[in-house]
């Protein structure tokens, strides 16, 4: 580990400002989960690192207004898979969150930070573009709000500009019956790192909405409105086309130490067709 | 109460479980220098220079160890060929082998100091990884042939080729001949307790603490190292947090040691997880089966070749490679075999003894290729076993001969997983026999002492790893002795203070030192008894010895009480010496005869996901021939945990090199282990009690037993559920998947 400046500001303008003064060689601390391995193994070298637990505007809260539920950036993921009001409304992101790391990584990490981190193989990704989640972003300029999709850019990379910090995830609850799950592929049921992730959400409009990670160098949302894939009535074998057009984004790495490019292109369709069944039962539940 | 065969609570469990005990790591030395080891990012170089100015110059930096600073020529040392350098000599020959040494103030200071010593090398291109490789025609030699002195096998990179067999396999009329070839991958120990080293001078000695299995082997090769008399070298060995034999043969205190001598001070190195993947491993191996049979399904003869690839220094891999090879028909009657067992040098990690010895590498092959013969003559793959299955009693190897009633192990472990019940879709059974030879020599001494007060002390050269050792030496000494579990006091793990034990492997120390230990303990019997002719002025043959207690003509006292009464004024105690001797056989091809086997047969049933080829492994069972149970639940324990470290090998771990000859994967996040989640949903590990053992009560040693036949069960109740033999280790889901893609012609 290098030398670095730990700064714990009060206000969310307080961090901002530092972020501007320090830019590339700042790096933010909320559950530390990845940032403290990168530290240890000199994989970042920052000058400043920003606590943001002593920030009261980003204090652990899941609220709802406006059919809107927002989770702030320092909420961990034992919370989020804890809390009803996600269990109701986001059941997938629910069982993203609980397979992230192992029991106390979850008790510390971040929904905001999982993303920040900017893994291609972040587990709750794929579960964030099914339910269209928006990111809430602090800067220099004031607030602004960008849906998840635009601010995951690749490896490491996100939207944020300079100056930016995530104050908040916000999730539209549906308002329409909608049915979604997630599943990923591991090498062993204990804690492991996917080698795919894949999350897919249907409705009774015939919208299907895939996400899936860990397959290229950040995680594609795929939307079907042709009503094939939503329709609980098409058998299986008939949606495996329409369902592999959805991959077309998917270019896993060769090098890759957890499986083959052609074994994850296959578990691609396994796995899409598995969660799309799922979805379309949970679906059928909501309706009864 | 006896307390041999019940399951009391173990010693030294309570401080390990609550993290009290005093791991290695947690001795705190005074004045001590931390070191970390500077290594490079290639597995070849040649090694031009070293700038240490810059390192050096570091506050807080004592010095930088390289080659240049030790004596010349290189010490080197090993426990059959003194083959390994105390640091990299000119030329790394694996990836992670260390260059040079950095002591420092703090680890920190260590850490910042290794990262300004200035190596300067060209790598070395191109380098033996596989066996391949190493046999191909004109190879490049991983070691020097200067160092092979007279070897006829100097210009290879065949340490040893061993031929072994009896009859002959040509004049045998078969009705079937199988033919196949298996992998097994490399392997790391994975102790949670990572290597760990400290020396400090010692007056015209030496100390060194270190987390050997063998404290007394390395004070020996301390002692001629340093040319030190035994007596000037004192090895502390606190109890290890796993050692698995990946902490048999000593690594690097060879290195450490030579810095507290520069030093003058205390130094410490304590390896990361990360660099024992550098350390330790088990041989892969690439083994040839060639098995006759008669149209029922009995052996005619077996033909068996063993390519171990065991790394750049031969460490103990030699022994390895011969004592598996020997036994490589596995436990049964055969009329002819033939075996050839090789000991190949690669640029790789240097591989070591880990649990099975090199047999759980052989018998994937021989017993996947029993099933391949079973399917084709149609004879139910249990039986098959059973037909040729050594009887008891008799010499299946010459020299050896079965010591147990192994039919009746595998006739439970068939029971027990249902072998004859309806398969649901998707699933298969697999069933496996294996067995390892257990010590062919050992010299195992103990000291007991029955204090004044009826306590007793047990001196015990025996490292307890967790396999509970102190238990059962102290349940021995309690029934001996009549003193309760609780007033006994077993020490271990230091030179100047416990006996010599040639080791801990092989399964052996409940049967030797156990032996030693009870023997001390007679010892004591017998001097109390002599106590107790002369205080009643009674006859010796008027008394009884009954485990603790003395049958007098007109009533029974307790040892400790006659002790007390023949002792009194002034107190004292009663100690007593015992000595346990496995000698050589100078006419065995290994030296020896087994002091045991450690049979066991394992059946599995697993659930295949034929889309994404996962296995679920939905009931595991072991059956291990133990002779006796001195302690049940240990003894259960220490199966469930060899049949969870051979699901290992067996679904998920092996070593990932690059072209260049670098682990891609070490550590814990690339190279997988089984996690709770990961385990049999149902798995059973039974104990054969027949009491027909050397050791005392008649056990025979258990460890090892449970992950011999592992990967065969597994990958045959695989190949069962997908109707495809696998003949690469891990089974990972994506090499089953694959599997499942090929057509019937294997394409």
């Amino acid at each position: 580990m290098n030398r670095f400046q730990y700064a714990r500001p009060e206000t969310v303008a307080e961090a901002v400002a530092l972020l501007e003064e320090y830019g590339d060689d700042a790096r933010l601390l909320a559950g530390g989960t990845d940032l403290v391995i990168e530290l240890r193994n000199r994989w970042v070298e920052p000058k400043v690192v920003i606590d943001l637990k002593h920030i009261p505007e980003l204090t652990p809260s899941i609220t709802v207004r406006d059919d809107v539920l927002s989770i702030s950036a320092s909420t961990v993921m034992t919370d989020i898979a804890e809390d009803e009001l996600v269990q109701r409304h986001f059941p997938a992101l629910v069982e993203a969150a609980v397979v992230v790391g192992s029991v106390q990584i979850r008790a510390r990490a971040t929904l905001a930070g999982n993303i920040c981190n900017g893994s291609p193989a972040a587990d709750t990704s794929p579960p964030l573009l099914v339910y269209d989640a928006v990111v809430v972003i602090a800067g220099p300029e004031g607030t602004r709000r960008t849906p998840v999709d635009d601010f995951i850019v690749g490896p490491g990379k996100t939207s944020l500009g300079r100056g930016e910090l995530v104050t908040a995830v916000e999730l539209p609850i549906p308002q329409r019956p909608f049915g979604a799950a997630y599943t990923r592929l591991t090498r062993r049921r204990g804690t492991d790192l996917a080698s795919i992730t894949l999350c897919c959400g249907v409705d009774t409009d015939g919208h299907t909405r895939l996400a899936y990670g860990s397959v290229g160098p950040r995680a594609f949302l795929e939307i079907d409105d042709t009503g094939t894939l939503a329709d609980p009535s098409v058998s299986i074998e008939e949606k495996v086309a329409p369902l592999d057009q959805l991959f077309h984004r998917a270019s896993p790495s060769p090098k890759s130490l957890r499986a083959s490019p052609d074994y994850r292109l296959a578990m691609l369709r396994v796995l899409g067709a598995r969660a799309l069944e799922t979805a379309l039962g949970r679906l059928t539940k909501e309706q009864v | 109460m006896k307390s041999v065969g019940s399951s009391p609570r173990r010693g030294g469990g309570l401080g390990r479980v609550t993290g009290h005990q005093q791991y290695l790591a947690d001795i705190k030395l005074p004045d001590v220098l931390q070191v970390k080891l500077v290594t490079l990012p290639v597995a070849r170089a040649k090694i031009n220079s070293i700038d240490v100015t810059e390192a050096e110059a570091l506050p807080g930096v004592a010095f930088v160890m390289t080659s240049a600073d030790l004596p010349q020529p290189m010490p080197r040392f090993g426990p059959q060929f003194q083959d390994r350098p105390v640091l990299a000599d000119g030329e790394t020959k694996y990836h992670g082998e260390a260059v040079a040494a950095v002591a420092a103030e703090t680890k920190e200071i260590a850490e910042e100091a290794v990262r300004l010593v200035k190596v300067h090398y060209d790598e070395l291109h191109g380098g033996v990884y596989s066996v391949a490789e190493a046999l191909a025609d004109n190879p490049l030699l991983v070691q020097d042939p200067k160092l092979r002195g007279d070897s006829p096998l100097a210009h290879t990179n065949i340490i040893d080729e061993k031929h072994f067999g009896w009859g002959d396999i040509d004049s045998q009329e078969s009705d079937l001949i199988v033919e196949d070839t298996f992998q097994f991958p490399m392997v790391t120990h994975f102790a949670i307790e990572p290597h760990g080293f400290m020396a400090a001078p010692d007056g015209d000695g030496i100390e060194i603490w270190s987390t050997i299995q063998h404290p007394y082997l390395l004070q020996k090769i301390m002692a001629k190292l340093l040319d030190m008399p035994l007596a000037m070298v004192r090895v502390h060995a606190p109890d290890p947090g796993g050692g698995f034999g990946g902490k048999q043969i000593p690594k690097l205190e060879p290195l450490i040691a030579y810095m507290a001598l520069r030093a003058q001070r205390p130094v410490r190195l304590i390896l990361t997880l990360d660099e024992t993947f550098q350390t330790v491993r088990r041989s892969s191996a690439e083994v040839r089966v060639r098995l006759g049979f008669t149209e029922n399904g009995v052996f005619t003869f077996q033909d068996i070749e063993t390519n171990f690839l065991v790394g750049a220094y031969v460490d103990i891999a030699d022994r390895v490679v011969s004592k598996s090879s020997y036994s490589a028909a596995g436990p049964y009657s055969v009329p002819a075999v033939k075996i050839i067992g090789r000991t190949i040098v690669s640029h790789t990690t240097p591989s070591t003894a880990f649990r099975g010895f090199g047999i759980p590498q052989i018998s994937w092959a021989r017993e996947s290729v029993i099933d391949e013969a079973a399917l084709r003559l149609g004879v139910d793959r249990l039986d098959i076993r059973l037909r040729n299955l050594a009887r008891y009693r008799e010499e299946f190897i010459p020299l050896e001969e079965a010591d147990g009633d192994w039919e009746q192990t595998v006739r439970t472990a068939a029971k027990r997983i249902g072998w004859n019940d309806p398969l649901p879709p998707n699933r298969g059974r697999g069933i496996a026999c294996g067995m390892k030879s257990g010590p062919t020599t050992g010299l195992s001494y103990s000291t007991v002492r029955l204090l004044y007060d009826g306590s007793a002390m047990v001196y015990a050269g025996t490292s307890d790893m967790g396999q509970g050792a102190r238990t059962v030496f102290a349940q021995i000494a309690s029934d001996e002795l009549g003193v309760p579990l609780e007033n006994i006091a077993v020490v271990m793990g230091d030179t100047a203070v416990v006996p010599y034990d040639q080791q801990t492997s092989a399964s052996r120390s409940s049967v030797l030192m156990g032996t030693a230990v009870q023997r001390a303990c007679q010892d004591i019997q017998g001097k109390v008894l002599t106590m107790a002719t002369e205080l009643y002025g009674i006859n010796e043959d008027a008394v009884k010895t009954v485990g603790g207690r003395l049958l007098l003509p007109d009533r029974e006292v307790t040892l400790t009480e006659v002790m007390q009464e023949a002792l009194a004024p002034l107190g004292g105690e009663v100690i007593g010496n015992g000595e346990m001797r496995k000698e050589k056989d100078p006419n065995h091809p290994l030296g020896g005869t087994a002091a045991f086997f450690e049979f066991n047969c394992t059946a599995s049933e697993v659930e295949v996901d034929m889309e994404t080829g996962h296995v679920t492994l939905i009931k595991h069972v072991t059956v291990g021939d133990v002779g006796r149970s001195l302690n049940p639940k240990q003894v259960t324990a220490q199966d469930d945990g060899a049949a969870i470290q051979g699901l290992g090998h067996t679904l998920m771990e092996h070593y990932i090199f690059d072209d260049a000859g670098r682990v891609r994967n070490i550590g814990a996040i690339d190279y997988r282990i089984l996690t709770s989640m990961d385990l049999p949903l149902e798995m059973h590990s039974e104990s054969i009690e027949n009491a027909d053992g050397p050791g005392p009560y008649g056990i025979k040693g258990v460890s090892e037993g449970s992950l011999l036949v592992t990967a065969p069960a597994v990958g045959a109740a695989v190949r069962e559920a997908t109707g495809k033999v696998i003949r690469d280790l891990p089974l990972t889901p994506q090499r089953v998947w694959e599997a499942l893609q090929e057509d019937e012609n294997g394409s």
